[in-house]
């Protein structure tokens, strides 16, 4: 593990846009190192009803999804934040990323639900480890609305935060995982994999 | 060329001059750069200035020291002529007094681990050097299957994962076998290789096996070792079929004696494990003498009937092997 300034941080739902986009901008407010992406085939948002999502290619920028749905429906996706919050995206970087297609190497993954925790792992074990650097894998489950990715995002960076001032990671990170759990009274999911 | 090896030359000293000169970042920075340098450099050029750079290991600064693990790591890989002036120096790290320069020297040792045996199984006349070498990383093994028991977790995983390499390079494919880029094995470890004999080899390979099964089983593993051992046996058992009842076997004597000491969710995550390894070791047609012990523990594990069928051998697979 290198130095915990120098951590390399994941933050991972299924389409990179609502929270693992709010844990990243948190974090990379806090100065941490981080990126961001999602484990989905497509990049999924609301529609004008439950069963007509609105379906990108992951590919396309948040700045193109903006004006198609500013195109679509200036209104109702205002009222319910989708303009607002691609906004947001844009200023942190151009578009969602798949994780299954990147090649950069972390130090801690977390995930957003069991689902995508389980893809993560399912794309970690298809790799053949030839460092042997660990990586630790956990997940915290938040539901996919506004108010939840922030809560979410909050105990996220917090903690990442715990995480980065241990001196040890590798040593300490049961207890400390143990003792987040029972402080927010949340259970999580932690496995450790290695590149 | 001899002016491009002068002007190489010189490129090293300056910046081995400034890393004595600077503070930790220059050091650790500079060893990168002379690492980048040496790696593309002859083998007899890079002898000169090997004393310079192996001195830092004895910087008062971690980090420095972790960046000659980096760089012993890095040219092990690309020249191994210079492997036995290398491995004192890692013997040396990995009784370092930081953690975190000993876990990146048990990173390392895997590296030159295979690097030896490579070379010398590639070697056409064995030396004496090339014995002693072989000797020295031997010991540096024997010292790290001993860091099993270390008292910080994250030395313990390492050295797992460098125990998992050890099997690997010193076992048999068999046709079954998962393959790798890169993958060495004991096939290719000639039969005529006096230091290193392929019967010993495996002999030790085997031990090194129940080494880890042993630490696997233990009652107080932590829960990071516990999944780290886990992902371990289960890649042995697809790159090495042989050991796959073996492993099964481990697996199931963990679902029934779960380590007291883990929690709520590091049970739930370790089972989760489990499970995930199991369904991979599904997949595996070595697995079909076994299918009905790793069904069994999967739906203990609470898979559904869908999730195993979906990972079980296809039926031609298995009509295949009744023959």
């Amino acid at each position: 593990m290198p130095d915990q300034s120098e951590m390399k941080i994941a933050v991972i739902c299924s389409s990179n846009m609502n929270r693992s986009m709010e844990a990243h901008a948190f974090l990379s407010k806090k100065g941490f190192c981080v990126k961001s992406y999602g484990t989905g085939d497509k990049v999924k948002l609301p529609g004008p009803a439950a069963d007509r999502p609105n379906v990108y290619e992951f590919g396309a920028t948040y700045d193109e999804i903006y004006n198609d749905l500013l195109h679509k429906d200036k209104v109702l996706y205002t009222q319910n934040g989708l303009l607002h919050m691609l906004e947001r995206n844009r200023r942190i970087k151009q578009r969602p990323e798949r994780f299954q297609l990147t090649k950069e190497k972390f130090d801690v993954i977390i995930s957003c639900e069991e689902r995508v925790y389980d893809q993560v792992i399912e794309c970690l074990e298809g790799k053949d480890n030839e460092t042997n650097a660990p990586v630790h894998v956990i997940n915290i489950d938040i539901q996919d609305n506004h108010e939840e990715a922030t809560i979410g995002a909050f105990l996220i960076c917090e903690l990442i935060d715990l995480m980065s001032h241990s001196e040890d990671l590798d040593n300490d990170i049961d207890e400390l995982l143990q003792d987040f759990e029972s402080k927010n009274e949340r259970s999580i999911l932690h496995s450790v994999y290695f590149y | 060329a001899d002016e491009e090896e002068d002007g190489t030359e010189n490129r090293v000293v300056s910046l081995l001059n400034e890393a004595m000169l600077g503070n930790d970042k220059v050091k650790s920075d500079n060893i990168r750069k002379v690492q980048e340098i040496a790696i593309h450099m002859s083998p007899n050029l890079l002898d000169n200035f090997l004393d310079e750079i192996l001195a830092f290991q004895r910087d008062p600064c971690a980090d420095v020291r972790k960046a000659i693990v980096g760089f012993i790591e890095e040219v092990s890989k690309h020249e191994p002529e210079v492997l036995p002036r290398l491995t004192s120096a890692l013997m040396a790290l990995l009784r370092d007094e930081s953690v975190q320069v000993i876990k990146r020297a048990v990173q390392a040792a895997s590296q030159v681990y295979k690097a030896t045996l490579m070379w010398i199984s590639k070697s056409k006349t064995v030396s004496e050097t090339l014995e002693k070498t072989w000797q020295e990383v031997v010991q540096i093994r024997n010292f790290i299957s001993d860091m099993v028991d270390h008292d910080n977790d994250g030395v313990r995983t390492q050295s797992v994962k460098f125990l998992e390499i050890v099997v690997l390079l010193q076992t048999y494919t068999d046709a079954d076998s998962v393959r790798k880029a890169n993958d060495f094995s004991l096939d290719d470890v000639p039969m005529a290789l006096k230091v290193a004999k392929r019967r010993r080899l495996e002999d030790e390979a085997v031990a090194t096996l129940e080494h880890i099964i042993k630490f696997h089983g233990s009652a107080h593993i932590s829960s990071v070792n516990l999944m780290a051992c886990m992902g371990t046996l289960t890649l042995i058992a697809k790159m090495r079929p042989q050991y796959m009842a073996k492993v099964i076997i481990a697996f199931e004597t963990l679902h029934t004696n779960l380590p007291p000491t883990l929690s709520k969710s590091q049970v739930s995550s370790v089972r989760k494990h489990l499970k995930l390894q199991l369904l991979n070791l599904l997949k595996h047609p070595a697995a079909f003498e076994m299918l009905s012990n790793i069904t069994t523990l999967l739906m203990d594990l609470g898979a559904t009937q869908n999730e195993i069928a979906k990972n079980s051998p296809k039926p031609e697979e298995v009509r295949k092997r009744q023959k």
